[in-house]
């Protein structure tokens, strides 16, 4: 579906980009996980064609490069800011995407698209009048007027609500439920670990791994810890078989308490890195 | 095309979605005109109606009427000498109307029975027809009191009715008891005026207000003659006829200046859209969307096109409607209306091609423009400018929108006169989306 190829982008002394390579397949929704400032949008903003590649190659769909508006028309793209109409409605926004897209029915698609992203109620709202989730939602439909195969969804819960996160997470899943390739940014593991079939960990413009949640664990996690109470005492075990552990520490008795912490994507961002991601 | 009327339609609804637009587009240049209307001699707003006077007549009844006039609290008078030079104060808006008493009012006395009445004319500048109506009015009431004194006039009186008696006498359309009850009602009326003359000054005097004009006509005997169009007093009303290359009124000159502050609005509101999409990120989604520069650049064109258009519209519209101009030419004034709209879309998308950021749009969109609007004619008339700022507004396309715009509105000049401001304002609109274009397709680096 997507191919980069060793993609490098500088901004004068600034490399943003540093020969990242991917392939995503048809129907896969993939996470490019970092910190801000990791060149996440940048590739982003290379893979639509927004941004011409220093050096590097993008395919989309085995049809060529997206600078091409042929090829482009098949991807759409959720940026970062919210990049609606504040003046217009959410109706009229949808609306004036749809006809630019040329898109057969547009009505009809423009209705299915509010109810997707449940603002049917306020679909004569001007969206300046609109919470930040509100906005959030109906900037994500308006990367999915014209039904784009590839979706690029950049940090699309970023300054929300946890209600209004929770929602477009939904959405997300819905989208991938359709069959659609969704490649999505953030910075939060949670949202990485819970939706992406597949994780790539970016920082400083370069591709550091990429694999599925527990492939990236395994390689980069470490081990789980295991933590044993036996009265006011705390008995901490580093083990690659957390359940053996288990079902050993109880058989010595005296057992009043386990915790078993397993490694996470925050943990394989540090090994990988040195540092949290949230630094 | 369908992506670039979407685009002049989003574009258009932002336009009318902002109050400021709106205001600096559609209202703030109405105001300006009709402002510049009443400054430069529109009038409306002062209490007494300024009246061009020319009594021609040497009748007593003239006089009198004239002195009625001049002592009238509805009216400052002022006395011309020749029909002439009263109309030229009319025309110059010095004078709302000219009023003439002419030379003909003895022939109405003389034949006050047997004529269509005595005759006074008003010329009337047409900017002021709401007055008019006023002016026909006082003139009726004013002639009505003065019949007193006629009637009281024995040989004016004996004379009028001699006049009557040989038109009685040669008639072929009365039938013989008409006339022997005209010839009674003219006995009648001998016997009347005698006893008022012989009465002399010890008759009591009578009182003009006692003899109105609805008193008069239901107490009017009934005419001798021509019974259904007879009437004492005969005001012709009459607006002043246009001379060519001159203002009807001030408003003639004020709404294509209020139109520069108009297209002024829209090179403001337009000439910063690309630099507020880029600051909105929509510039990404635009960029994204099966469009080019050229298809963002016509779409936006369009829109400013559009509503250069309605605004030029509104301003002609209202200055006709409400101020009483008239369009000398109709279908030459819409092309200068394309040409103006087309030109100044191409400014604003020159501005918007070549900004970088809203300070520089709105620099260039509401300052510099301001500057061409002030030498251009937006402010004071060309005509009014000295000779110095008069050769600087060639550089202006506000000035050829203005000259455009006046030619076919109220100039009334030849064809070919106006070709040139029409071809300079194609020059300007063409040109600005030519650069423009350069501009708009760099960040689609296509």
């Amino acid at each position: 579906m997507l191919t980069l190829r060793a993609i490098r982008k500088s901004f004068g002394p600034t490399t943003a980009v540093d020969g990242i390579s991917l392939d995503i397949a048809a129907g896969e929704v993939f996470g490019l996980l970092g910190p801000n400032g990791a060149g996440k949008s940048t590739t982003i903003a290379i893979t639509t064609g927004l941004l011409v590649p220093d050096s590097g190659t993008v395919d989309l769909l085995g049809l060529g490069s997206p600078s091409d508006p042929a090829v482009r028309m098949h991807l759409g793209l959720a940026p970062q800011e919210i990049t609606l109409y504040g003046e217009l409605t959410a109706r009229e926004n949808l609306m004036f995407f749809a006809r630019l897209y040329r898109v057969s029915a547009p009505h009809a698609r423009v209705d299915r698209l509010l109810e997707l992203v449940e603002l049917d109620g306020r679909a004569h709202d001007r969206v300046a009048t609109f919470s930040g989730g509100m906005k959030r939602r109906l900037n994500l439909a308006a990367a999915l007027v014209h039904d784009p195969k590839l979706v690029l969804l950049d940090e699309p819960t970023a300054g929300v609500d946890p209600q209004s996160r929770n929602r477009i997470l939904d959405l997300v899943r819905a989208l991938a439920a359709e069959g659609k390739t969704i490649v999505y940014t953030t910075h939060y593991m949670e949202e990485a670990a819970k939706l992406c079939d597949r994780v790539g960990i970016v920082d400083h413009g370069r591709m550091l791994d990429v694999g599925t949640v527990s492939e990236l664990i395994a390689r980069h996690g470490g081990h789980s810890t295991v933590t044993v109470s036996r009265g006011e005492a705390h008995d901490r075990v580093v083990t690659a078989d957390p359940v053996s552990e288990v079902a050993r520490q109880f058989g010595a008795g005296g057992v009043t308490g386990v915790r078993v912490e397993q490694p996470d994507l925050e943990a394989v961002f540090l090994a990988l890195t040195g540092r949290s991601l949230r630094e | 095309m369908m992506a670039i009327l979407a685009l002049a339609q989003k574009d258009l609804r932002l336009l009318l979605r902002d109050k400021g637009d709106v205001f600096f587009t559609f209202v703030f240049p109405m105001i300006l005109a009709i402002f510049f209307g009443f400054v430069f001699g529109g009038g409306g707003g002062t209490s007494k109606i300024d009246l061009a006077l020319v009594v021609e007549s040497d009748a007593r009844i003239a006089a009198g009427i004239a002195a009625d006039l001049e002592s009238d609290a509805s009216f400052q008078v002022t006395r011309f000498d020749t029909r002439d030079a009263a109309i030229d104060s009319v025309r110059a808006g010095k004078s709302t109307a000219a009023v003439i008493l002419p030379i003909a009012m003895q022939d109405g006395i003389d034949g006050l029975f047997s004529g269509t009445g005595i005759p006074m004319d008003a010329i009337v500048d047409p900017s002021h027809r709401a007055e008019a109506g006023l002016i026909q009015g006082k003139l009726n009431e004013l002639a009505f009191r003065q019949l007193p004194n006629l009637i009281a006039d024995g040989a004016q009186m004996a004379k009028l009715f001699d006049g009557a008696r040989k038109n009685i006498a040669v008639s072929k359309e009365m039938s013989l008891a008409q006339r022997i009850a005209a010839t009674g009602l003219i006995a009648a009326g001998e016997s009347f005026t005698s006893s008022i003359t012989r009465s002399g000054t010890n008759a009591p005097p009578v009182d003009p207000n006692d003899l109105s004009t609805e008193k008069t006509a239901k107490s009017s005997a009934k005419p001798a003659v021509s019974a259904s169009s007879w009437s004492p007093i005969a005001v012709t009303i009459a607006e002043l006829p246009p001379r060519l290359g001159q203002p009807r009124s001030s408003f003639d000159v004020s709404f294509p200046q209020g139109l520069v502050w108009g297209l002024a609005g829209c090179i403001g509101a337009f000439a910063s859209s690309l630099v507020l999409e880029r600051s909105r990120g929509t510039l990404a989604r635009l960029r994204l969307a099966p469009i080019t520069g050229a298809h963002l650049l016509a779409g936006k064109g369009l829109a400013c096109f559009l509503a250069a258009m309605m605004v030029q519209a509104l301003l002609i519209g209202m200055a006709v409607v409400a101020f009483g101009s008239t369009v000398a030419q109709p279908a030459m004034l819409a092309v200068a209306c394309v040409a103006g709209a087309f030109a100044f879309s191409g400014i604003a998308m020159l501005i918007a091609g070549i900004c970088r950021t809203e300070a520089e749009a709105n620099g260039a969109g509401r300052g510099a423009i301001l500057i061409l609007a002030m030498i251009g004619g937006g402010t004071i008339p060309l005509f009014f400018m000295p000779p110095l700022l008069r050769t600087l507004s060639y550089g202006s396309p506000f000035r050829w929108v203005v000259a455009a715009i006046e030619g076919p509105f109220w100039r009334d000049t030849a064809p070919a006169d106006q070709v040139m401001p029409l071809v300079v304002l194609a020059g300007i609109g063409l040109l600005g989306f030519l650069v423009g274009m350069r501009g708009i397709s760099r960040p689609f680096g296509r």
